[in-house]
């Protein structure tokens, strides 16, 4: 709704999604089925969509309308997140699905797209491309030569690119100028599911909704984060996506490095897509840049063992499927303060979170020989996943006599607060591309920025040779890891 | 001293919900334990000597629990009756989740003469430091002044005026409450919310239109004979989103309510019509389409409501 408009209540009106169709290039991949067709499904379910919305599905599998019916009708049923499914409700929103076959090559695809959203009568399009990365800068050139992807006072034209968003910094800038070529940059909507979750988001509520966390949350009183990404599972099938990715361009270069600029950000002044996108950038960029010889002492990579058997993985990978680095980030209020970042795969246990250490008290009046006292940091965790919710460790006067303390958490639960059922990030992301809202949206420059950030890792690694496997599955990662941090006299919480 | 006023006990109140958790948490130890959810207190009051009225209003609160986790309080006055108190807990689980969450509630019935009793039984049981709510379901609140002492211990009150006999009179109650720096809702406000949305959206596709319309006349025809709250509200609205425009309440046959806005400026009309079932129909020179209106249930209206726990500057400037 406009500012202008004098009827306006944002307190109460729905952002409205106006009358659209949603292209989906890969239509018959893993994501489609998962997350894209499950999200539409639901924000259908909750009239969050117009009756009138159109989706075409295109893939090199030929396949009937119906037949694509079928199919995502199974995958809904199948994937769809902490809700029921409603047959009713299905069969209205099945009626929107069309399906057109075609090679992402072929002239012939584009024109059938176009002639499909004419005989629809739909000018705003959302292309969604959840292809092959390598096939992204075609796509856009070929949907541009068909007359399709310019915004016109007829309607919108938007585009959401799946990550990876490039391989390194010089492919991701090509892409991107392909991209421009058809898209103008506010149209473009660079997708990172992390910024999607509700925890994260609610980062940004906890840090600047309230006026008691802001002021400790700067380098006199934070001793050091970590940011945790841990999952129990292995590639499960994934092995040729993920040795071409790896640890640092799955997840640190644009999860992680997200995260701890929604962690480490200013405040914006507004809360508006790109002053929140500028703050986001501001602090990617001032991350301090490894220099080459620094790579080894402050990264460390690893790999389970039984890796190199998977489906589709070289028998003598040098993947990761673990990383952690330390990065710095020079500014003032984080000069010193050093983030522990970690990812890895075949960990004990799936979780994502983040935690932040603060200074221990700067006088110890009770010492250990007063009593058994467990002297602890300070604490505070952010979870993202499972569990999403904050917890205070702190520390307590144990009950009896004398002065024995433990530490003890004060935990809030988003489940236990909010009743409500929370959108998948898929929900909220596609919703507000649909609504032009890009807030938590990743720009061109933010990508930039991290991919300048991890590239010594990589070009380091890409010519180093390691001895893999170094960790076992169900542990916490290499030994390395740990000593990595012990040098500055930390060490990782593992919970 | 009254003796029913002895009788109320909050200390016993408390007690008696520590003993329900404890009860809670042992029966479903197994099932890896309950999650006591808590995010504001809600102050029912029924309609006095209405055990139905009382039970819907329990039923509303179990839906409501759902998404606003509270401990609710259902107090139903009735004339002589004696105090009573129970206690009781909502639990559900979560869709596709591994614990059960389980919200508080306790109902109280006394006495119609004793809600300054009441409210000070009150005070203690409200839950510390989050937002308090009073929902008056019926029209007594301004028919009388019994309920008063309940209004200083809430952060927002909900009413209901849809079937008050002086819309007029109750507007002007709640502009009072407004001037006394109450925070007030009125449900048959909340009623509007689709229409309103209706509105709003054709502002945005066509304001040329509306600049025009803005000059003209408004008509608005409404049922049950004589223009109730909704029609008041929304005419109010309109007046004040495009001042100086002509508006005109026009009665129509058919249920109480708002049934059609015409704009009218410059020799075109748009206008929007109640359609079949809850839907509108809203016609344009261009075009004709339907606009769902979201369902008007109590508890879909309340959700609604708890949803807006500080200002809500457009009903404000509508009460004026």
């Amino acid at each position: 709704m406009t500012d202008s408009n004098p009827f306006a209540d944002p307190l109460r009106f729905e952002r409205q999604v106006p009358e659209c169709a949603i292209v989906i290039f890969g239509a018959n991949g893993d994501l489609t089925k998962r997350k894209l067709i499950p999200s539409l499904y639901r924000l259908a379910y909750e009239r969050r969509l117009p009756a009138t919305v159109s989706l075409i599905g295109t893939s090199r599998t030929p396949l009937s309308d119906d037949a694509f019916r079928g199919k995502m009708h199974d995958s809904v049923k199948e994937f769809l997140e902490d809700s029921p499914f409603d047959e009713d409700q299905w069969a209205g929103f099945a009626k929107g699905l069309h399906y057109i076959a075609g090679d992402l090559s072929d002239p012939k695809l584009y024109s059938a797209i176009k002639d499909k959203l004419t005989a629809l009568g739909r000018t705003n399009v959302l292309y969604y491309l959840s292809t092959q990365p390598s096939y992204y800068g075609e796509v856009v050139e070929r949907l541009g030569a068909a007359g399709l992807g310019h915004t016109t006072t007829q309607g919108w034209q938007r585009i959401v690119v799946e990550k990876p968003f490039g391989h390194d910094l010089a492919s991701a800038r090509e892409l991107n100028e392909r991209i421009h070529k058809v898209f103008d940059e506010a149209d473009v909507y660079r997708i990172d599911h992390y910024l999607g979750k509700e925890t994260v988001q609610n980062i940004l509520a906890f840090r600047f909704g309230n006026g008691i966390f802001e002021p400790l949350w700067n380098r006199r009183y934070v001793n050091h984060v970590q940011i945790t990404a841990a999952e129990s599972i292995g590639v499960e099938g994934r092995g040729a996506y993920y040795e071409e990715a790896g640890a640092v361009r799955d997840m640190i270069q644009n999860h992680l490095l997200q995260v701890m600029a929604t962690v480490a950000m200013e405040p914006s002044a507004v809360y508006e897509p790109d002053a929140v996108r500028d703050e986001r950038a501001k602090l990617l960029r001032s991350i301090r840049i490894m220099h080459p010889e620094e790579v080894p002492s402050h990264a460390v990579a690893g790999q389970y063992a039984g890796y190199r058997h998977e489906p589709a993985v070289n028998p003598s990978s040098q993947t990761p499927t673990y990383a952690a680095a330390t990065f710095y980030v020079d500014n003032w209020r984080w000069a010193g303060v050093p983030f522990y970042i970690r990812s890895g795969k075949k960990l004990p246990k799936r979780t994502t979170e983040i935690a932040i250490q603060y200074n221990t008290a700067p006088h110890a009046l009770f010492t250990p020989d007063a009593g058994g006292v467990i002297m602890r940091p300070n604490l505070l965790i952010l979870r993202i996943q499972p569990e999403e919710g904050i917890s205070l460790r702190f520390l307590s006067k144990q009950p009896g006599s004398g002065m024995r303390l433990r530490p003890v958490s004060m935990d809030f639960n988003y489940g236990s607060s909010f009743g409500e059922r929370s959108p998948t990030a898929y929900e909220t992301l596609l919703e507000d591309a649909l609504t032009g809202d890009a807030t938590l949206y990743t720009r061109q420059d933010m990508v930039e920025a991290s991919w300048r950030v991890v590239t010594p890792i990589l070009e380091d690694w890409a010519n180093r040779k390691f001895e893999f496997p170094n960790y076992d599955p169900g542990t916490w990662g290499p030994p390395a890891a740990d000593d990595m941090l012990a040098r500055q006299g930390h060490k990782w919480r593992n919970s | 001293m009254n003796p029913a006023a002895t009788a109320m006990d909050p200390e016993k109140i408390l007690r008696d919900l520590r003993d329900l958790w404890a009860r809670l948490a042992e029966d479903r130890g197994a099932a890896g334990g309950v999650l006591r959810a808590c995010s504001m207190t809600l102050i029912v009051v029924a309609e006095p000597d209405d055990e139905a009225d009382a039970e819907t209003a329990r039923k509303t609160i179990g839906v409501l629990m759902h998404v606003h986790p509270s401990r609710a309080v259902v107090l139903t006055p009735r004339e002589g009756g004696e105090f009573s108190a129970r206690v009781f807990a909502e639990c559900w689980m979560p869709f596709g989740g591994q614990q059960q969450i389980c919200s508080e509630g306790i109902d109280i019935t006394a006495d119609s003469e004793q809600t300054d009793e009441v409210a000070r039984l009150l005070v203690p049981l409200i839950a510390p430091d989050l937002p308090v709510v009073l929902w008056c379901r019926g029209p007594r609140a301004f028919l009388d002044r019994s309920l008063d002492p309940l209004f200083p211990l809430a952060n927002k009150i909900i009413f209901n005026t849809r079937a008050v006999r002086h819309p007029s009179s109750a507007i002007e109650f709640l502009r009072r409450m407004r001037k006394d720096r109450r925070q007030v809702a009125d449900l048959a406000w909340t009623r509007l919310t689709g229409w309103r949305e209706a509105v709003a959206h054709l502002m945005d596709a066509c304001p040329g239109g509306w600049l025009a319309a803005a000059s003209g006349e408004v008509r608005i025809e409404y049922g049950g004979g004589r223009p109730g709250t909704r029609s008041l509200y929304f005419a109010r609205w309109i007046e004040r989103a495009l001042p100086g425009v002509n508006i005109t309440l026009i009665p129509v046959a058919g249920g109480p309510g708002v049934h059609s806005v015409v704009f009218a400026g410059c020799g075109s009309e748009t206008s929007i019509r109640l359609g079949e079932g809850s839907s509108l129909e809203v016609r344009t020179a261009e075009r004709t389409y339907s606009a769902v209106l979201p369902p008007d249930s109590e508890e879909c209206l309340m959700r609604e409501e708890l949803s807006i726990l500080g200002r809500d500057p457009v009903f404000e400037r509508v009460l004026g």
